[in-house]
């Protein structure tokens, strides 16, 4: 306990006592002469949309809020904010990019490309998870095998260790920490359907796992995947599924399959879809196991 | 029941004495006591005497005053509380913000470093373009063209 107190007197007063001498001379700014954790505290108060503007005021800005500690002391502080990003097509060469949704105050919102990420595989599959997204498979040239994740704060990129095989047709999802790859394994004249799964602690790729279903399995195309209450749902040509890791097992869901669900999201437990064929909103309640029809007014029309 | 004063000592001699509930929203101020910093008067090397009267000022309106039913609550209703620490702070120059927030830190108050920085924040830095805060805060330009052009290149999905 003494111990600690002399620590923390010690502290202080050698940090003040810097700045009491700095401040015997005028400083060119008193922000600046601020101790970093001050001034750390006072820019993760800011939107982080206004930090590429930040950073350009001077290297000393730039070198704090390229900082991890400022995104702690954001989340501390409760100033986290949602970001929408979209991958988008360059019809010339087919390079898959990212864009941001750049949202402004009088409502001129556009996509921007964000250009310090590379191009990244078509049709690969991502995951977002609190301030990454993960990106596994896809094709560059043939398959691939990569995978990488997307740090949104810096708007970087960094390999992960490859997923065991090329997989195409991937669907992912996350449940409690581990990502689970979905998709067809394109080993030999012998197509299965196989699961890998990534844990975002250890940043490895656990062993692949052929799926087993309660029915012959066809080398056909996913259409979705969402997760509900810990389990995974997901729909191909055939059948629509439910996996239930703690359990490891894989189940038809035939009450799901009744509509033929694509593009789906969740909200609250319940998936929702919109069935371009008849013009509405279709929902799904896995508990009651039931589909309705969300009625309401639409404003324009969706076409899918 | 006869309230107890601590007396406070600011950089430049000037002394203040104040009712220990009032001196007691800084956590430092309790090490000192302990530490025996100071026989009767605590000395506080790091602040001057026109901010620490700010500071005191701020510590008297927020003080919590013990109820009859043995609970506490705030001298003032929570927006009364919230018009007036806007107006505390708009009527303090930059020089005047920047050593209240040194000497909240200092003093560890939490709310009054809360209210400063967030003040700082959203008057000299949100929404404003990078001359301006330059301007502002009075920060000299550290890049060189090149260089800023590559940051600015490195950013641009900001600036669209």
């Amino acid at each position: 306990m003494v111990f600690l107190k002399l620590g923390f007197c010690a502290s202080f007063s050698e940090r003040y006592k810097l700045e009491k001498e700095q401040s015997t001379e005028p400083p060119p700014s008193v922000m600046t002469s601020l101790p970093d954790d001050v001034i750390i505290d006072i820019l993760a108060r800011i939107p982080r949309c206004d930090y590429p503007i930040l950073s350009l005021v001077s290297k000393h800005f730039r070198s704090l809020v390229s900082w991890p500690e400022i995104y702690v002391r954001r989340s501390l502080l409760g100033c986290t904010e949602h970001c929408l990003y979209f991958v988008l097509c360059d019809r010339d060469n087919y390079d898959n990019r990212l864009y941001i949704l750049r949202r402004k105050a009088k409502g001129n919102s556009r996509l921007v490309l964000i250009p310090s990420l590379p191009a990244l595989p078509r049709g690969g599959s991502y995951v977002a998870v609190g301030s990454r997204i993960y990106v596994f498979g896809g094709v560059n040239k043939d398959r691939t095998t990569s995978a990488v994740t997307i740090d949104c704060r810096s708007h970087t990129a960094q390999p992960l260790p490859s997923i065991p095989m090329p997989m195409y047709n991937t669907v992912a999802d996350i449940i409690d920490g581990r990502i689970y790859l979905i998709g067809n394994s394109d080993c030999g004249d012998d197509p299965k359907k196989v699961m890998v799964v990534f844990n975002t602690e250890t940043q490895t790729s656990e062993e692949p796992a052929t799926i087993k279903a309660d029915i012959e399995l066809r080398d056909t195309y996913y259409h979705g995947c969402v997760m509900m209450a810990d389990k995974l749902y997901m729909r191909d040509d055939d059948n629509s599924f439910v996996y239930a890791p703690e359990e490891n097992k894989w189940e038809t869901d035939e009450m799901l399959n009744l509509m033929k669900w694509n593009n789906a999201c969740v909200d609250d437990q319940v998936l929702y879809f919109f069935d371009c064929g008849e013009n509405n909103l279709r929902r799904y309640d896995p508990k009651k196991r039931c589909w309705g029809v969300v009625n309401g007014e639409w404003f324009g029309r969706v076409v899918g | 029941m006869s309230k107890k004063n601590i007396v406070l000592k600011s950089s430049n001699g000037i002394i203040f004495e104040v009712e220990e509930a009032v001196a007691l929203q800084s956590e430092t101020i309790p090490y000192m006591i302990e530490d025996d910093c100071a026989n009767d008067t605590i000395p506080l090397a790091n602040v001057t005497g026109d901010i620490l009267a700010l500071v005191i000022e701020y510590c008297k309106k927020h003080v919590v005053v013990a109820d009859g039913d043995g609970g506490g609550s705030s001298s003032s209703s929570q927006e009364d509380l919230k018009n007036w620490d806007a107006q505390f702070m708009n009527d303090l120059d930059q020089s005047k913000i920047f050593n209240l927030l040194l000497a909240a830190d200092f003093l560890n108050i939490k709310t009054l470093f809360d209210l400063t920085c967030q003040f700082v924040a959203d008057t000299m830095i949100k929404g404003k373009s990078v001359e301006e805060v330059r301007r502002t805060l009075n920060i000299e330009k550290d890049y060189t063209s090149e260089e800023e052009a590559k940051a600015r290149q490195e950013n641009e999905w900001a600036f669209k």
